[in-house]
């Protein structure tokens, strides 16, 4: 028993000084929490994305020493992509954070009031609330490089081949997660329906009905639409596949938004969806970034990828994206500011004065992967575009030049529903103290 | 008016004008009805055993489909054939199942024994959070493909031109009506007519007078449990034919609870009776009148509602069994 005891004390002063030199490395490093979700029914989508996050910052701390000489601390908060586990994990990961991320429409409207009184950015890239873009309403809230109103609009620009008059008398079916994500191109598509004169069909998918969609197939087999759009996430974008080869509807007009677009939520059907396609702001290949990661990340064993083949999929490597945004963005605050050890503030700064050039995607070996990227003062988004993908059988491949969105249709509309918010939660702080340099 | 004609008239004029897509409601109904089903006796049995309501029952789905599809996959490079490694990987699923069912009851069930009924309940909902981590830790949260083919179920379909219309059954939605129906009969044929059948249903009558003529305890909850497992192992399979397995197999658990409302948590026959009419009749409400009048999506509420307006009726459900406790 005094045996144990002893043991006892000395499990717990180890412990005790595991946790003290963790809190020393965590306010040493830069500290960019993650709000992941690689368990539950969207596990799919988050798992692939949230490992090339990951191996994008390992890579960095193994190859550069982190960010400007600062490692990097990467930190997982698992939501199982649940709003209000989503919550939790913000205010628990808040105390040293530079940034949240935090991966999912609903969490992003959750924690959004919170981060301007916290003083902590928003990060949510290719997802969140369009009108974020405004950085003059939402200053401390970041979503590039495209916002979903920008995918609704390429996606029927590229229906329409550039000639919007030409979706005049066709029909359009929505099919979207019953979902705030899933409901989030609704106003724009509306407004592009009253403009050209094309029927919009919404057809929403209820979260246990995601893995049978029978009746929402049985609904397109009814109305003949000439073209399926899909805001899709997770378990829906199998779901919703599978069922449209079965229903025999044809694959080639099946379209989906980026986060429909995963290797893995093909392989069901396989060759049978060929054509199904996926607008995406990354393409897939072997640029000369993976080669680092390999050789720092995953052939040291510290990647979470089951095999090598998961490197090339569509969303690992839009995880790295995602990733480089965030790291840009530190750098850039480094910098300008001239210390290592930024600060919330300073990385907003940086995410809002983050330019990366065709020579700098160049120079860190991700040329073509990705499109260019400036966001601005009151640009939150950068707007960059982005490229159709087609299934081939195998494999997602580019099937389209740059797409880019109608911004002097859209931002009319962005400034709106901006207003519109800050009134419904007046006071809104908006810029408040926050100057545009 | 116009709303009266789409409540009372529209629909029925559709069924009659397109008979072939009205025949092809009923099927994908038919196929969802009997899929809630199998779901909704993985409940049942647990129930009528040990009055347990096992919320742990749609996670053991996807356990049961992801071990089965891992143990595959691991075992394919040692063996070199698919048919083969599916052929080994069953039986070491089923034996995990039983793994499980003894865990189960080892480590869960017999400290609680005598405990409120609330207690177990919780201890269920220790068990899901338990099996997602696990199961998360073990096989990652990758969607994957379930081997379809190499268990030796039908991929193909199935066309007719009825009423000069067309009608597209899946062979895979037609082995998993087959496999439900031959799974429930040989579930009723144990449970009626085999000894351990008859101290199953003795334990769901009365635990005490069950115990005092020397019934198990042990042996029938580990038993209990490994049928469901059995059972979700089952769900697990057809399901992840359709689209794929992942975590979000467990959110289809939900759907067995209107089931189970409608036909009571001690009735096999009530499982798979109410199991069906929810599932024909949300498919027919959903294509009818819920797309038309309410925008769609009400499957997620109808079978609840349809339920709900039952228990008004029948408060044990239309084949639970009514309880009189004298006081």
């Amino acid at each position: 028993m005094k045996h144990f005891a002893n043991f006892s004390k000395v499990v717990a002063a180890g412990a005790l000084a595991v946790a003290m030199s963790s809190a020393a490395m965590a306010a040493d490093g830069l500290n960019f929490p993650n709000l992941t979700y690689r368990t539950g029914p969207f596990a799919g989508t988050g798992t692939p994305i949230m490992n090339g996050q990951r191996d994008y910052m390992l890579m960095l701390n193994e190859r550069d020493g982190g960010i400007g000489g600062v490692p990097v601390d990467y930190i997982e908060c698992e939501t199982g992509y649940n709003t209000n586990k989503g919550v939790e994990c913000y205010e628990k990961t808040k105390g040293d954070a530079l940034v949240t991320q935090p991966w999912s429409t609903g969490i992003t409207l959750q924690v959004m009031p919170r981060t301007n009184v916290d003083r902590i950015p928003i990060l949510a890239p290719g997802y969140g609330f369009s009108p974020m873009s405004d950085g003059n309403t939402f200053a401390w809230a970041f979503n590039p490089p495209v916002s979903y109103w920008d995918g609704a609009y390429m996606i029927l620009d590229y229906i329409a081949k550039g000639d919007m008059s030409s979706l005049k008398g066709k029909k359009i079916v929505l099919l979207h997660l019953d979902h705030p994500f899933g409901k989030e191109p609704i106003p724009l598509l509306q407004k592009l329906s009253e403009m050209h004169g094309f029927e919009l069909v919404p057809v929403p998918v209820g979260l246990k009905e995601m893995q049978n969609q029978s009746a929402q197939w049985l609904q397109i087999r009814r109305e003949r639409p000439d073209n399926v759009v899909m805001w899709g996430w997770g378990a829906m974008n199998a779901g919703a596949i599978t069922e449209a080869v079965k229903t025999r509807y044809p694959i080639e007009n099946f379209i989906g938004i980026w986060w429909s677009g995963s290797d893995a939520d093909l392989q069901n059907v396989g060759a049978k969806a060929k054509g199904y396609k996926s607008i995406s702001f990354n393409v897939p290949g072997n640029y000369p970034v993976m080669d680092d990661i390999r050789k720092h990340v995953v052939s040291k064993g510290k990647s979470h990828v089951k095999s090598d083949a998961d490197l090339d999929t569509v969303f690992y490597q839009r995880g790295i994206i995602l990733s480089l945004y965030l790291a840009e963005a530190a750098k850039t605050a480094q910098e300008h500011f001239g210390v290592k050890n930024i600060n919330p503030e300073q990385l907003r700064w940086g995410l809002e004065n983050l330019n990366i050039t065709e020579a700098r995607l160049e120079e860190l070996g991700m040329k073509g992967m990705t499109p260019p990227l400036q966001m601005g003062c009151d640009n939150h988004t950068g707007h960059a575009g982005a490229w159709m993908l087609e299934w081939n059988g195998e494999e997602f491949v580019r099937v389209s030049d740059m797409l880019k969105p109608d911004r002097e249709l859209i931002k009319p509309l962005e400034l709106e529903k901006a207003a519109e918010y800050a009134k419904n939660n007046a006071p809104w702080p908006g810029r408040g103290d926050l100057a545009c340099n | 008016m116009e709303t009266l004609y789409s409540v009372f008239i529209d629909p029925f004029v559709q069924m009659f004008e397109l008979p072939d897509f009205f025949l092809q409601v009923l099927w994908e109904g038919l196929v969802s009805g009997v899929l809630y089903s199998l779901i909704a006796l993985g409940f049942v049995l647990i129930f009528k055993s040990s009055r347990i309501f096992n919320f742990a029952q749609g996670i053991m789905v996807v356990f049961a489909a992801l071990s089965l599809v891992g143990l595959h996959s691991f075992l394919v490079p040692f063996v070199g054939n698919e048919f083969v490694a599916a052929a080994i990987a069953m039986p070491l699923t089923l034996g995990i199942m039983y793994a499980l069912a003894m865990g189960v009851e080892r480590m869960v069930l017999r400290p609680l024994v005598g405990q409120p009924d609330i207690i177990l309940f919780m201890a269920t909902i220790g068990i899901t959070m338990f099996l997602i981590g696990f199961g998360e830790f073990v096989f990652g949260g990758e969607n994957k493909v379930m081997i379809t083919e190499a268990l030796g179920i039908p991929t193909g379909s199935i066309e007719f031109e009825p009423f000069g219309g067309f009608l597209l059954l899946e062979e895979k939605d037609v082995f998993a009506v087959v496999m439900a129906i031959v799974l429930v009969v040989s579930l009723l044929v144990f449970l009626n007519k085999s000894a351990m059948g008859r101290a199953i249903r003795a334990l769901g009558d009365d635990h005490t007078a069950a115990l005092s003529v020397g019934i198990s305890l042990s042996t029938i909850w580990v038993l209990v449990w490994f049928i469901a497992g059995v059972i979700a192992l089952a769900t697990g399979i057809v399901w992840g034919a359709r689209a794929g397995v992942s975590f979000a197999l467990e959110v289809i658990a939900y759907k067995a609870l209107p089931v189970l409302m409608l036909g009571g948590l001690e009735s096999v026959s009530g499982a798979i009776i109410g199991g069906i009419a929810i599932g024909l009749l949300e498919k027919i409400f959903e294509i009818y009148w819920g797309q038309p009048l309410f925008g769609g999506n009400t499957e997620t509420w109808f079978a609840f509602i349809f339920a709900l307006i039952v228990l008004l009726f029948r408060p044990q459900g239309l084949f639970g069994e009514k309880i009189i406790e004298r006081v």
